[in-house]
């Protein structure tokens, strides 16, 4: 079962450094900010497959531990923690030469999302195979 | 001979004088400076120095600093903290738009010099004395300031940092 977990987790971590680069090219083009001191493509790729990696471990252990239900209570962590998670690009402080920090939320704060969005859109692609 | 006297004498007076009014060297703020505050949270810099530089280590006497920030380049790194720190319950950047400080002395010390001086922040006008050195066309300072004594959020005493340690480093162009 892992072996598909696995597959599921490194999928939705691609999916998701993809939509991430292409975010970030759509708002460096928008706004001209330059965060690639803090982020950038290879950040971005490495955050989101570890994400969806860990993820994937969580979902593991909960759907070993809790059967029937398990699936249901990682989802809703899963989301709960993606949201939480929205307060870490708005607390964090940047290098000082980096210019307008104050953009750097709309930039990051949608990304926070992209891990569990891309994992439930490729859930489909899984979830019979996890549920057998 | 004795007729020379005067006009040599007055000659040389005039020659003397030339260099009671001799200025001390102007100096032009290069763009690579940097005015950081260090409170542990928040910590940051100022952008936007600008003013007049007016030091010769020869002639302290003549030596002036003019110069003041705009409170609104203030970087936190981190864009909440700067719309704060902007706001009227801290620096009051639409009221009180500019940090200002004038010397009005300055002393050798053993490993410099200081200068006396008026800091104006926050509509609340302070003596205060700044250490500074000034090696290869770089003056480099550092002082404490307490936000309490400029009635900066005084309301609020405990809320961040109210000492900041200031670290200025301002290198300078003829």
């Amino acid at each position: 079962m892992y072996k598909r977990i696995f597959f599921h987790s490194l999928l939705s971590g691609i999916l998701a450094a993809l939509a991430c680069i292409i975010y970030y090219r759509i708002y460096f083009f928008a706004t001209e900010a330059d965060f690639s001191k803090v982020l950038n493509t290879f950040s971005m790729t490495g955050y989101s497959i570890i994400i969806c990696l860990i993820a994937g471990f969580i979902y593991w252990a909960i759907v070993k531990w809790i059967k029937r239900r398990g699936e249901i209570v990682f989802n809703f962590l899963f989301s709960i923690l993606s949201f939480a998670a929205v307060i870490i690009p708005i607390s964090v402080s940047l290098p000082l030469d980096i210019q307008f920090p104050e953009l750097f939320p709309g930039l990051a704060v949608p990304m926070v999302f992209f891990p569990v969005i891309a994992w439930y859109t490729v859930q489909p692609l899984f979830i019979r195979a996890t549920a057998k | 001979m004795k007729k020379f006297i005067f006009p040599l004498t007055a000659i040389i007076i005039i020659a003397a004088s030339a260099f009671t009014v001799i200025k001390s060297q102007d100096w032009k703020i290069a763009d690579n400076y940097s005015v950081k505050f260090d409170g542990g949270d928040p910590s940051g810099q100022f952008s936007g120095l600008k003013g007049t530089v007016s030091f010769d280590p020869n002639d302290l006497a003549g030596s002036k600093f003019d110069v003041s920030i705009d409170v609104a380049t203030i970087n936190t790194g981190n864009g909440m903290k700067n719309t704060h720190a902007k706001s009227a319950m801290w620096f009051d950047a639409e009221k009180y738009p500019t940090i200002h400080f004038a010397s009005s002395s300055f002393t050798k010390t053993a490993s410099g010099y200081e200068v006396k001086g008026t800091l104006d922040m926050h509509g609340v006008q302070k003596e205060i004395t700044i250490p500074f050195t000034f090696n290869n066309n770089v003056f480099a300072g550092s002082f404490q300031v307490s936000r309490l004594d400029y009635n900066i959020n005084s309301a609020e005493p405990n809320h961040g940092a109210s000492t900041f340690k200031v670290d200025l480093s301002v290198p300078v162009t003829k």
